[in-house]
């Protein structure tokens, strides 16, 4: 089948690769219907996340039908139309049972590498490295799903293949930012980053019933979006000063919650920013934590801020000080798909949550390179570049 | 055109059965720092469960080179299995997979197996192919 693969930094081309085949009783096969670029792809691509091989399928963010089940699996049926959390879950293990799928202890089939790098393992990720399973990805006309009664979710007859396609990842994600960061009814929540993530993370906040809900980028077209779709206020950061605008849209306090989508490639301006790149460039550092540092400082006293960008290993210049001082919770997680995805799915059919705007761009997945060209330049307004293989 | 996998099925069972067994028999010496030291984890099935009776076979297989215990879990969270090696026979390495695919056989019924592969190799991936070869045996457990 033809599948896009990772031929090495920066270099990406449609290949054919063997067919996928059931390997364990609970896997389904995955007709792949439509499969969407992430951010996260970005720093894959970029060699900032360091264990790729040549020939690794990318794409954990899809959709597609059922053509095949394993002889465990008892909610699916082929032809079933379904869409699949972006991670491998188990949903027996303990990290399962608490809800906080990512960090499943039997979804990783490596777990040597991330264990190493930060003292325990999470779970296992479609087509995002060997360091997250070396699964391949769905990038590619068929896919295996391990799992499947935990992960892969069925679409209801009026929700769209191009809404229900975000509920994988950028939608889920979203919302475990806006939920796990604590939002509550009043609240001023504040998101750094106006792609797909950052977006969800913003509607979620305000279906969560914050009051104010204000996303940060540079990137007008986003923030347009961000406006129109979402319904919440923008700032763009090259124009405004991010900390006296927000202090002052909050009162004077800080936003309850800050959701940071922005990642390891953050932008930014000034020398720290210039610090930043350098030290990712000599590899004395990994990550570029700009927006997490602007986060945290940003915060109101007692507040809490969720990191929803990667980041891989690193930072340097973390305000630990404004932190502890300030009494802010900190979290992260990579996302729990699997226990938000259903009710997405549900909020999707009643029209509370749209998703389609992000797909900027669809075409054939024999142009996925060229897809992930225009998504990374961020040209001619992409979003998100969708693939149908 | 797509091929059943059914077939295959119960072909990767078998053969992940017999990597296992070449592993135990080529018994690859420990020479590690920690040799010797005890390995745990913790699974997600009450004591009455995963605490007595048979062991699951990747702790099995490893016979009478280890030596296994298990305990209740705090807070009541599951059943502690640790082990650790005899001697040279067997090494951290071997435990540290035994351990990690007893839990999944104990919570899952089976051990999650690869995808692929789609990859080739290069002289850039060497080592990660390397350790991604023996992913369940390192790490810190
Ligand atoms: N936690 C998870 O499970 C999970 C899931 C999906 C994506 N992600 C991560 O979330 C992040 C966002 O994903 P995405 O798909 O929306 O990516 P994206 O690249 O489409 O969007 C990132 C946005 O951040 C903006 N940005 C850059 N620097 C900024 C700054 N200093 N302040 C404010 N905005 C800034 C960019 O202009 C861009 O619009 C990525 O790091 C991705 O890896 C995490
Ligand atoms: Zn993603
Ligand atoms: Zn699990």
């Amino acid at each position: 089948m033809k599948a896009l693969q990772w031929q090495g930094v920066n270099k990406l081309a449609v290949g054919d690769v063997p067919d996928p085949q059931l390997r364990n009783p609970g896997d389904i096969i995955v007709k792949v219907r439509r499969t969407v670029t992430c951010g996260s792809d970005l720093h894959l691509l970029g060699g900032y996340i360091p264990f790729m091989e040549k020939g690794d399928v990318l794409g954990h963010e899809f959709l597609g039908e059922v053509v095949e089940v394993g002889p465990e699996v008892r909610r699916h049926r082929v032809g079933d139309r379904v869409v699949v959390s972006s991670f491998i879950s188990c949903g027996k293990c303990w990290f399962c049972e608490q809800e906080l799928y990512s960090l499943c202890d039997n979804g990783n089939t490596n777990p040597a590498i991330t264990e190493t790098l930060w003292g325990q393992a999470p779970g296992g990720c479609f087509g995002y490295s060997h360091a997250m399973g070396g699964n391949p990805g769905s990038h590619a006309e068929y896919i295996r799903v391990p799992f499947a009664d935990v992960g892969a979710f069925p679409v209801p007859g009026e929700v769209s293949d191009e809404r229900a396609l975000f509920a994988s990842d950028a939608a889920a994600t979203g919302w475990m930012g806006a939920d796990l960061g604590g939002v509550k009814p009043g609240d001023v929540v504040a998101v750094w980053g106006a792609g797909g993530v950052g977006q969800m993370a913003a509607r979620a906040a305000m279906l969560l019933g914050a009051e104010r809900v204000i996303v940060i980028d540079r990137l007008d077209n986003r923030l347009q979006q961000v406006e129109k779709y979402i319904g919440a206020e923008t700032l763009n950061f090259e124009r405004t000063d991010v900390a006296l605008e927000l202090r002052e849209r909050s009162g004077g306090r800080g936003p309850d919650v800050c959701i940071e989508a922005v990642g390891m490639e953050a932008a930014g301006k000034g020398p720290q920013y210039a610090y930043d790149q350098l030290k990712q460039q000599l590899r004395l550092q990994s990550d570029r934590p700009v927006a997490v540092r602007e986060a945290v400082h940003a915060c109101r006293k007692g507040g809490s801020v969720f990191v929803l960008g990667v980041y891989a290993g690193f930072v340097d210049k973390f305000p630990l000080g404004a932190l502890m001082n300030k009494g802010v919770t900190m979290r992260g997680a990579q996302m729990h798909g699997q226990r938000y995805i259903p009710m997405l799915l549900d909020r999707m059919a009643r029209g509370e949550l749209v998703t389609e705007h992000l797909a900027t761009h669809v075409m054939p997945l024999a142009e996925a390179p060229e897809g992930y060209r225009i998504f990374k330049e961020k040209e001619d307004n992409c979003v998100r570049a969708v693939f149908v293989p | 055109m797509r091929i059943s996998g059914k077939a295959l099925l119960t072909a990767g069972a078998a053969a992940a059965g017999a990597v296992t067994a070449t592993r135990i028999a080529a018994a690859r010496r420990s020479s590690t720092q920690a040799a010797g030291r005890r390995h745990v984890i913790t699974v997600n099935r009450a004591f009455d469960e995963a605490g007595t009776g048979r062991l699951p076979a990747p702790l099995a297989e490893l016979g009478e080179a280890v030596e296994i215990r298990r305990q209740p879990a705090p807070g009541g969270r599951g059943t502690e299995i640790s082990a650790r090696a005899r001697s040279g026979k067997v090494s951290d390495g071997d435990i540290r997979r035994a351990l990690r695919e007893a839990r999944s056989e104990l919570e899952v019924g089976y051990v999650l197996l690869p995808g692929g592969p789609t990859t080739e190799p290069t002289p850039l991936n060497k080592p990660l192919r390397e350790a991604t070869a023996h992913g369940r045996e390192g790490g810190l457990l």
